[in-house]
């Protein structure tokens, strides 16, 4: 048995750091490292419940409007009160531009760049995809980076700034959206549609989206062009539906909420491999391998004090359980959850794996393009935006979102206008969590153990594949 | 990796980038550095002969909005500057390598441009507990911080958390998140704060101090004086309304949808020094206050633990040109309320100044 480490991880958001033992080229235990903390939850402690919106944000660059999502929703469970309906809406383009972006970040910069390295040159496809994939030479990278940036003027007319913006309030947005505005932002749902449809598929978003089975995605990518099929077709002579297989539990917390419930619903896909209702009060979260000090169990009642000599313990990140198993969130789980045909097929024949979280990011990336659209034309410009309160009563309270990456909730309790106590469990603290009590490891460190590295050892490109299908962002994972 | 004697030109006509586009780019940055018509010449010509200035990214406790904002800079030319003009010889985020040969290049770049490099940093090193909230690469980040700072021409200390500290560093601040300056004593050092900084300000210096090799003008705080000299609220397209005392109550009100001043909302333009109403954001389209929320003060030291970003200034009384003099009532309500209200206070009766000038003379 041999112990290797890999680390720093380039291209995933964060630091991470990942140590395997190997047997006879096969892995066999692998521990997740979460390297960074800063102390948000302790931060926010005893500030006025409303200065969440501008701390928590600031939790990470990249799902921003998540984090300030999570709180705005936790704030308007201690209001009371019903957000505008214009204002789900503004809030829930921008949270689509932003979840959208991070799927073309993490397919084009992130993830596709391992295929163009030199132990793949013996592949018919090599040279093609160094050429349009190279990690900074690629020609890909030109076309998606400004799509990307264009999609984000969104978070300009929307939330004036981004990252960190400060226009997601428990009532709904702060600034009404004008007629030319609106048109601006269909003008940019149009660019994106587009960017989608000629680059990233090669179809009309609408065709895409009938495919309904691992049988006729099968056809629909013979002989098409476009960077999916591209990757589909990469995908099978790799046999990347077999590598980094998860348990099947998935989980969402249900997303983009509008007036007459979620675009995705919320849900629990279990053990029976069907989608059953979420039992939200049997999350826990297990610190036995985490260098903080014990505390309650249940999010609403912990609180978080580093403990950094704690022997047996390995991550900064704690061990989220939903009855006590390790769940894997992310995109993949809420098409699963939702029932999304092809993702739904893919999973009933493959579970999850890497290629199905690929795919499962690019069909929800054409799904959420279209409802965009749909969101924009429906703000009724001469109702309100916003609905405004400043009573915040003692209590506990939560804010449920799906971030790009899997399922983010806040817990918060409130004391005397002042916030008592704060919890966060991120989407990566879910999928990158380290070992429990009962040394269950968690999604990624299941999915990596059986994984062939051969003789490569630290350098196999599976492992990094693997690690990046989860499109980690190890900056929320600790917080 | 390129090497030393590679020129920004000869890096983006490869990649296939027309001799137009990089003079447009070239009188853009000029212009964007209030550098004037002339010093586009000066610009192409030193990226066209020059040596490309190599520049090494680290990222410490952070959370990568720097980064963000970046790459998502207005500018055609400025992906080009991400991926090839700075190459990011080493950055933590979007290179090529992984692991220990990532480390690799770090040493040998630092190596083969002792004394030349930049060194940019986007976030700080926390010093509790021995670093060990921050650990990179089985290392403390702020051992790899003074072992890269040590051979670098200078340090850019991107946005708040290399600036200042940033939200990190707010009360208790649990890993005694620090500010580079506080660790890196003997190199220059430019600030631009920011949470993030701005994508243009962000291109812009860099131009600057890859085409002239040398850092531009900083004030007496670090920041370089072309991006940071003015208030948000100099420039904010609301100040009419905050000179008039017409200020928004509540979010979405009547108030809020003719425009009106957020300052009773909270808005911190008047004590913030940036650059958000003039250069914008997200390709110039909007900024903080015209989302119709408040400036929180991003670019100001400290900003995380003044008091609630939320902070009503209830007890000013109205003031603007609709009321004698007299009755412009002044109030602290801490530093910033008393500040911005003495500022408004000489606003309303400069102008009730000038409005008597003119019906003297109009009489």
């Amino acid at each position: 048995m041999t112990r290797i480490t890999i680390g720093p991880f380039n291209r995933v958001e964060g630091d991470l750091e990942v140590r395997l033992d190997v047997e006879s080229g096969r892995v066999m235990r692998a521990e997740v490292t979460a390297p960074l903390y800063r102390g948000f939850e302790q931060i926010l402690e005893g500030r006025p419940p409303l200065d969440a919106l501008a701390l928590a944000p600031r939790i990470c660059g990249i799902c921003s409007v998540s984090q300030s999502v999570a709180a705005a929703a936790a704030l308007r469970e201690a209001m009371a009160i019903e957000a505008a309906p214009n204002g789900l809406l503004a809030t829930n383009i921008a949270h689509a531009a932003e979840n959208a972006a991070d799927h073309l970040t993490h397919f084009y910069i992130f993830f596709m760049p391992d295929f163009a390295r030199e132990a793949y040159a013996s592949h018919g496809w090599h040279a093609a995809t160094r050429e349009r994939f190279a990690a900074t030479r690629g020609s890909a990278a030109r076309d998606a980076l400004p799509a990307r940036a264009r999609l984000l003027e969104t978070m300009g007319i929307i939330a004036g700034k981004w990252p960190h913006s400060l226009a997601f309030q428990p009532g709904g947005t702060t600034r009404a959206i004008d007629l030319g505005e609106r048109v601006r932002l269909l003008s940019i749902t149009t660019a994106f549609r587009s960017f989608l449809e000629r680059i990233v598929f090669a179809d009309s978003l609408e065709n895409v989206l009938t495919i309904a089975s691992a049988d006729e995605l099968d056809r629909w990518r013979d002989g098409r062009g476009g960077d999916f099929a591209h990757f589909l077709r990469l995908a099978d002579s790799l046999a990347l539906s077999a590598l980094g297989r998860g348990t099947g539990l998935m989980m969402s917390y249900g997303a983009y909420h509008g007036s007459d419930g979620e675009l995705f619903p919320r849900g629990l896909f279990g053990p029976r491999a069907a989608t059953e209702p979420l039992p939200l009060t049997q999350i826990t979260e297990d610190v036995s391998h985490a260098w903080m000090r014990e505390s309650s169990v249940d999010p609403a009642h912990s609180s978080t004090v580093p403990d950094p000599d704690k022997p047996a313990a390995y991550s900064w990140c704690k061990a989220p359980r939903l009855s006590g198993q390790s769940i894997e969130v992310g995109a993949i789980a809420r098409q699963t959850v939702a029932g999304q045909a092809l993702i739904a097929d893919l999973v009933s024949v493959s579970g999850t794996n890497v290629r199905n979280r690929v795919i499962a990011r690019l069909i929800e990336t054409a799904r959420i393009a279209l409802a965009m659209e749909q969101w924009t034309r429906a703000l009724r410009l001469s109702e309100p935006f916003c609905h405004n309160s400043r009573d915040i009563p003692n209590g506990s309270y939560v804010g449920l979102v799906e971030a790009a990456r899997g399922s983010l909730g806040h817990w918060m309790a409130v004391r005397d206008g002042r916030i008592e106590r704060y919890q966060i469990i991120a989407p990566t603290t879910w999928n990158f969590s380290p070992r429990d009590s009962f040394d269950v490891g968690g999604p990624l460190e299941q999915a990596l153990v059986g994984t062939d590295v051969g003789d490569a050892g630290a350098r196999a490109v599976a492992i990094q594949h693997i690690v990046r299908s989860f499109d980690p962002c190890m900056v929320c994972t600790a917080h | 990796m390129g090497t030393a004697t590679e020129t920004f030109y000869s890096v983006i006509r490869r990649q296939g980038i027309t001799r137009r586009s990089f003079h447009k780019f070239c009188s853009l940055t000029a212009t964007s550095l209030g550098l004037g018509p002339l010093a586009a010449g000066r610009i192409a010509n030193a990226l066209e002969t020059k040596p490309r200035v190599p520049v090494i990214w680290m990222h410490g406790l952070e959370c990568t909005c720097c980064s963000e904002s970046f790459i998502r800079s207005a500018h055609p030319l400025v992906k080009d500057a991400v991926l090839s003009m700075i190459s990011l010889d080493y950055d933590d985020t979007i290179m090529a390598a992984a692991g220990h040969q990532a480390e690799a290049i770090l040493d040998e770049t630092r190596a083969k441009h002792k004394g030349q490099y930049i060194l940019a940093v986007e976030g700080n090193p926390p010093l509790n507990e021995g670093g060990m909230f921050c650990i990179d690469g089985g290392k403390p980040f702020v051992e790899k911080l003074k072992l890269m700072a040590e051979d670098a021409m200078a340090i850019i200390a991107w946005g708040a958390c290399a600036s200042w500290g940033c939200v990190q560093a707010a009360k208790p601040n649990p890993t005694q998140a620090t500010p580079i300056d506080k660790v890196i004593t003997n190199k220059p050092i430019i600030k631009v704060p920011g949470c993030p900084p701005i994508a243009e300000v962000m291109t812009g210096v860099v131009t600057f101090i890859t085409t002239f090799g040398k850092l531009p003008e900083l004030d007496r705080q670090g920041r370089p004086k072309m991006f940071y000299s003015q208030r948000i609220h100099d420039k904010c397209y609301r100040r009419p309304h905050f000179d008039a005392g017409q200020f928004v109550e509540e979010w979405d009100d009547e108030a809020a949808r003719k425009g009106y001043c957020l300052y009773k909302m909270g808005c911190k333009g008047p004590t913030t020094y940036n650059a958000c109403s003039t250069v914008r954001w997200n390709g110039g389209v909007s900024f903080p206050i015209q989302s119709g929320h408040g400036c929180i003060g991003c670019s100001e030291d400290g900003f995380w633990d003044k008091g609630s970003f939320y902070d009503r200034l209830t007890t000013i009384k109205q003031f603007g040109i609709e009321k004698n003099a007299d009755q412009i009532g002044m109030a602290a309500a801490g530093a910033v309320g008393a500040a911005v209200a003495a500022h408004a206070a000489v606003t309303a009766v400069k102008r009730l100044a000038s409005k008597r000038e003119d019906v003297d003379h109009n009489s």
